[in-house]
């Protein structure tokens, strides 16, 4: 009654493959008699996190066909299993459970929001099967255990990463902040918060707004009477738009800074001529001379029709990852792989350099901040003062 | 046992008993009730904090019955006010008010949820032998109550309060008992899907699921237990079976709601009835 | 300044807020139904002006193009599901009209993508003017000048034309409305197409004011639209263009205080909830349950 199903674009081309490269190199490696390499993909198809969703099961999708395209890892296939968890908890339980029992999968990456990553990790933990989070910021996810590693800043280093920003490198002292609750918009301005004592900034007054909020009249009217040096706002980037495009209607000229959910070209759509002079902070640097990157935005845009922005460019960059550790442990089993993406050391992700993971496996990296100029986004600088938003450590 | 088929059955526990409960409020009482999420999550959120305080699964059991019961009484109260329609659309304003409120309370863990719930200690297994027992505790308890003079008397509200006072049935009295059982049942459902997840979000019991409930009672055919014991297994396992459902779920939950009340308004029960009429007279 | 802001916020709200829950009160004024999918039809025309807009660059067009789709998908909705179930008791009606909206929300997230849609090339939207220190926006004017219009002529429909004033007498005593040779169906049709056509404005009008048309965009609005109908009076237009003036102030400076405690939504719903229960029949009060 239950039909298995797996995502895979060229299945026949792929087990005739798979047979081939098995009969090349059986005898060397230790793999089990498996054509491929299954790697487990939680993505948020449907729900309120369909659009990143998409993206990520997009970029998850090129990832796998740009390794297998140029030989595969270790000899072997790479096949994304991918399962829609609705950004759910249950539902990521549920899938977590299918991947590990009906699929037999070790080797996982989420790419979906907090509370999947969140439920899914103690799941995976406890089977002993690798998950690279590559967007989820629940701080719990990497607290689950050592088969954990997470791809993205945490919410708190962001927002301490952006009181530096904001005060000493913008040099900006009065700003107004607006969170957006849930857990990561929060989380973000916690840091934000604070940190902003230690460069000088006073918080004139603090707003909030839900995710469903398109229209911002009250706190527009009641931040231009504030009159702050600044504007700090979390949220995404269709709540970013509409809101910096009535901050400015309202004739609000000071600078914006944004969080990095506010990363995407639909941002600069919606908020059109307001989105100019905005900064992004840890925005994805669209701009990077490197070959790759080109590669991956110009495919990205022609698969899905529109510009791969940060949710994309860090899913793309998980699989890589995974693939990349499951080479150099020169093995696919989940203990060695572990081992080796722990001991990660400048691995190229699309957003630039990586150093490494922490005893946590949280992510060590330069943030870097993009500034919108003439409707595109622009490199406005890189906050590489580690220490000042280090993530937390193994307790 | 596959830790996927364990995980499946258990939450088809959940749903059968969600749904069964549903069916009391108002299929059996004609209560239309929107909002049997927040009932849900009352359970799930009590069970949570008892869970995380004393790690004792008989207490966080009863705490989710009593939070689940005490909302449902307060929310049946409402129903003595207004009309049937009006009471859906304040069940359906309950559901936002505890999911709008959780969403602001820290010490209801807020955005984030509660996590780090301790488990049963019965294991993934042992979970789903609980559940099912209670599904099957509810399953017999809704029987028991569709013969019992209790159940007539809910159904002579549900059909026509004003003939029903004329008997004697104080509608008032009765719509609160409906709404206290039925929640009560809810929340025990809670209960178990803290026990199953081990950390909650407030998402999972927003006004979507209270509608997907509900399609669950009007495919099942509203009223019938079976029937509904039917549909809340069928529409569980359906997502699982047929990738389209999966993908496309509001869509196929939403039009088979409308298509079952335009077309079978009794739903799956009244459609088997039906057949098995016909085929005794053949 | 801060509170004339505030003030020219909330009534701009309030207008489209009216101009959408006029069809919701017009329904149920005449069916008894709560036609809660009424939110679709809005969604449907923000979709619609803004798709038209950009497939042929100009926003008038877009407008015009909702005007025609909305009315017919409205009506559809009246012959389709509403009809057949006019006999059964009305929270048949209102769970089918549930099971649409959340169908419909789920469709345009499939045709027209989970991003939403944006206007291409849109001034409008970011036109400002300046009076006297506090900013008021080209759409937000537009929303005041669309809502005058509306009320103006419908009330002059419903006095001084046939057709209206027969809508009108079919809609306070269908009996003896019909009895004079009025036809209840075509009244019926009437006031879906009518109440589909000013959700359709409204719905262009809340694109061009957030620069962005998502699937959810229906369902925000849909909450507001039923506590303002019962705080209106159910059936009374006038009663809910009150109403939604009133909520759209105290949203706007209500805000500000209550966000700290409640999510936005359910700040409507407690509203709601406390008006039903202490006047079930609505204030205005028109027409009771």
């Amino acid at each position: 009654m239950l039909i298995q199903s797996f995502r895979s674009s060229a299945f026949g081309t792929k087990t005739l493959l798979g047979l081939a490269s098995l009969a090349m190199l059986g005898a060397v490696t230790t793999m089990p008699a498996h054509a491929d390499i299954k790697i487990g993909f939680q993505v948020p198809l449907t729900g309120p996190a369909a659009t990143d969703g998409k993206s990520a099961q997009i970029a998850g999708e090129m990832a796998v066909e740009d390794i297998n395209a140029a030989g595969g890892v270790l000899g072997q296939k790479l096949q994304l299993i991918t399962y829609d968890d609705q950004a759910k908890s249950d539902q990521a339980i549920f899938t977590a459970n299918k991947l590990i029992g009906e699929d037999g999968v070790k080797l996982v990456v989420n790419g979906s929001y907090s509370a999947s990553g969140r439920a899914a990790a103690p799941v995976f933990q406890k089977a002993g099967v690798v998950m690279i989070a590559a967007y989820g910021v629940h701080p719990d996810i990497t607290r689950a255990g050592d088969y954990m590693f997470r791809l993205v800043h945490l919410g708190p280093p962001q927002g301490a990463a952006t009181a530096l920003y904001i005060g000493k490198t913008l040099g900006l002292k009065k700003i107004s902040t607006i969170t957006m609750d849930n857990d990561y918009g929060q989380a973000t301005m916690d840091g934000f918060l604070e940190a902003a004592p230690k460069y000088g900034i006073e918080v004139l007054n603090k707003y909030s707004y839900s995710l469903k909020d398109r229209q911002f009249g009250s706190i527009v009217a009641s931040v231009k009477r504030d009159n702050p040096d600044g504007i700090y706002a979390t949220g995404y980037f269709f709540t970013g738009g509409p809101l910096v495009a009535q901050l400015r209607a309202a004739g609000i000229t000071v600078p914006i800074v944004g969080s990095q959910a506010f990363d995407s070209e639909k941002f600069i759509e919606i908020a059109g001529p307001a989105a100019e002079g905005t900064y992004i902070i840890d925005s994805f640097d669209r701009d990077r001379k490197d070959e790759a990157l080109q590669k991956f935005f110009n495919g990205f845009k022609q698969r899905a029709g529109y510009a791969p922005e940060g949710v994309a460019a860090i899913t793309y960059s998980a699989v890589r990852l995974m693939a990349d550790g499951i080479k150099r442990a020169n093995s696919a089993e989940p203990d060695k792989v572990r081992d080796a993406l722990a001991s990660t050391k400048n691995f190229p992700l699309l957003e630039g350099n990586m150093n490494g993971f922490n005893s946590l496996h949280e992510m060590i990296m330069p943030i870097h901040v993009n500034e919108i100029k003439d409707g595109k986004f622009t490199p406005a600088g890189e906050i590489s003062d580690l220490n000042a938003f280090a993530p937390p450590e193994k307790q | 046992m596959s830790a996927y088929t364990i995980s499946i059955v258990s939450i088809i526990g959940i749903n059968v008993i969600l749904a069964v409960s549903l069916n009391m409020i108002s299929g059996f009482c004609g209560q239309i009730s929107l909002g049997h999420g927040a009932f849900f999550g009352a359970g799930a959120y009590a069970a949570a904090l008892v869970m995380v305080k004393t790690a004792s699964v008989p207490l966080a059991l009863l705490a989710a019955l009593a939070a689940g019961s005490l909302l449902g009484i307060i929310v049946g109260f409402a129903s003595l006010r207004v009309r049937s329609d009006f009471l859906a659309v304040t069940t359906i304003g309950v559901n936002f008010l505890f999911v709008g409120f959780v969403r602001k309370q820290t010490w209801l863990g807020g955005e984030m949820g509660i996590s780090g719930i301790p488990p049963t200690g019965l294991g993934a297994s042992g979970n789903m032998i609980l559940n099912l027992a209670f599904a099957c505790a509810t399953i017999a308890f809704s029987l028991y109550l569709s013969r019992s003079w209790m159940g007539f008397a809910f159904r002579a509200v549900g059909e026509d309060e004003q003939a029903a006072t004329t008997l004697g049935i104080s509608a008032g009295a009765y719509k609160l008992a409906a709404f206290g059982i039925g929640t009560a049942l809810a929340g025990l459902a809670g209960a178990l899907y803290t026990f199953f997840t081990q950390f909650i979000t407030v998402d999972a019991f927003d006004f979507i699921f209270s509608v997907m409930l509900m399609a669950m009672v009007v495919i099942g055919g509203i009223g019938s237990t079976w029937g509904v014991v039917a549909a809340a297994i069928g529409l569980t396992l359906l997502p699982e079976a047929i990738r389209f459902v999966n993908d496309y779920r509001l869509l196929v939950f939403g039009g088979m709601l409308v298509l079952v009340i335009r077309l079978a308004p009794g739903g799956l029960a009244a459609l088997v009835y039906r057949l098995s009429v016909r085929v005794r007279k053949a | 300044m801060y509170y004339i802001d505030l003030a020219v916020t909330g009534i701009s709200f309030g207008c489209m807020y009216a101009m959408m829950s006029v069809g919701l009160t017009l329904v149920y004024g005449l069916l008894r139904i709560l036609h809660v999918a009424h939110a679709s039809v809005f969604a449907l025309g923000a979709y619609v002006t803004v798709l038209v807009a950009n497939a042929t660059g100009s926003i008038a067009l877009g407008f015009v193009a909702a005007l025609v789709v909305t009315p017919l998908f409205g009506m559809a909705i009246y012959r389709l599901l509403y009809e057949p179930l006019l006999n059964y008791r009305p929270d048949v009606p209102m769970i089918a009209s549930v099971g649409l909206l959340v169908l419909m929300q789920d469709a345009f997230r499939i045709v027209f993508g989970e991003q939403g849609v944006t206007f291409h090339r849109n001034t409008f939207s970011f036109t400002t003017f300046d009076v006297a220190g506090v900013t008021i926006s080209a759409v937000q004017i537009a929303l005041v000048v669309a809502a005058a219009i509306v009320f103006l002529g419908l009330h002059l429909f419903t006095t001084r034309t046939r057709i209206g004033v027969g809508w009108r007498a079919t809609v306070s005593r269908p009996k003896i409305a019909a009895s004079f040779g009025i036809d209840p169906i075509k009244v019926r049709y009437l006031n879906f197409a009518i109440g589909s056509a000013l959700a359709a404005v409204a719905g262009g009008l809340v694109a061009l004011l957030n620069n962005l048309v998502d699937p959810g965009i229906g369902f925000v609005v849909s909450y507001k639209a039923l506590a303002i109908i019962v705080l209106g009076g159910l059936g009374s237009v006038r009663g809910t263009l009150v109403a939604s003036l009133v909520l759209g102030l105290v949203e706007s400076y209500g805000t500000i205080f209550f966000g700290a405690w409640l999510d936005r939504d359910a700040i409507a719903f407690l509203a709601l909830i406390i008006l039903l229960m202490i006047r079930p029949q609505g204030f205005a009060g028109a027409r009771t349950a």
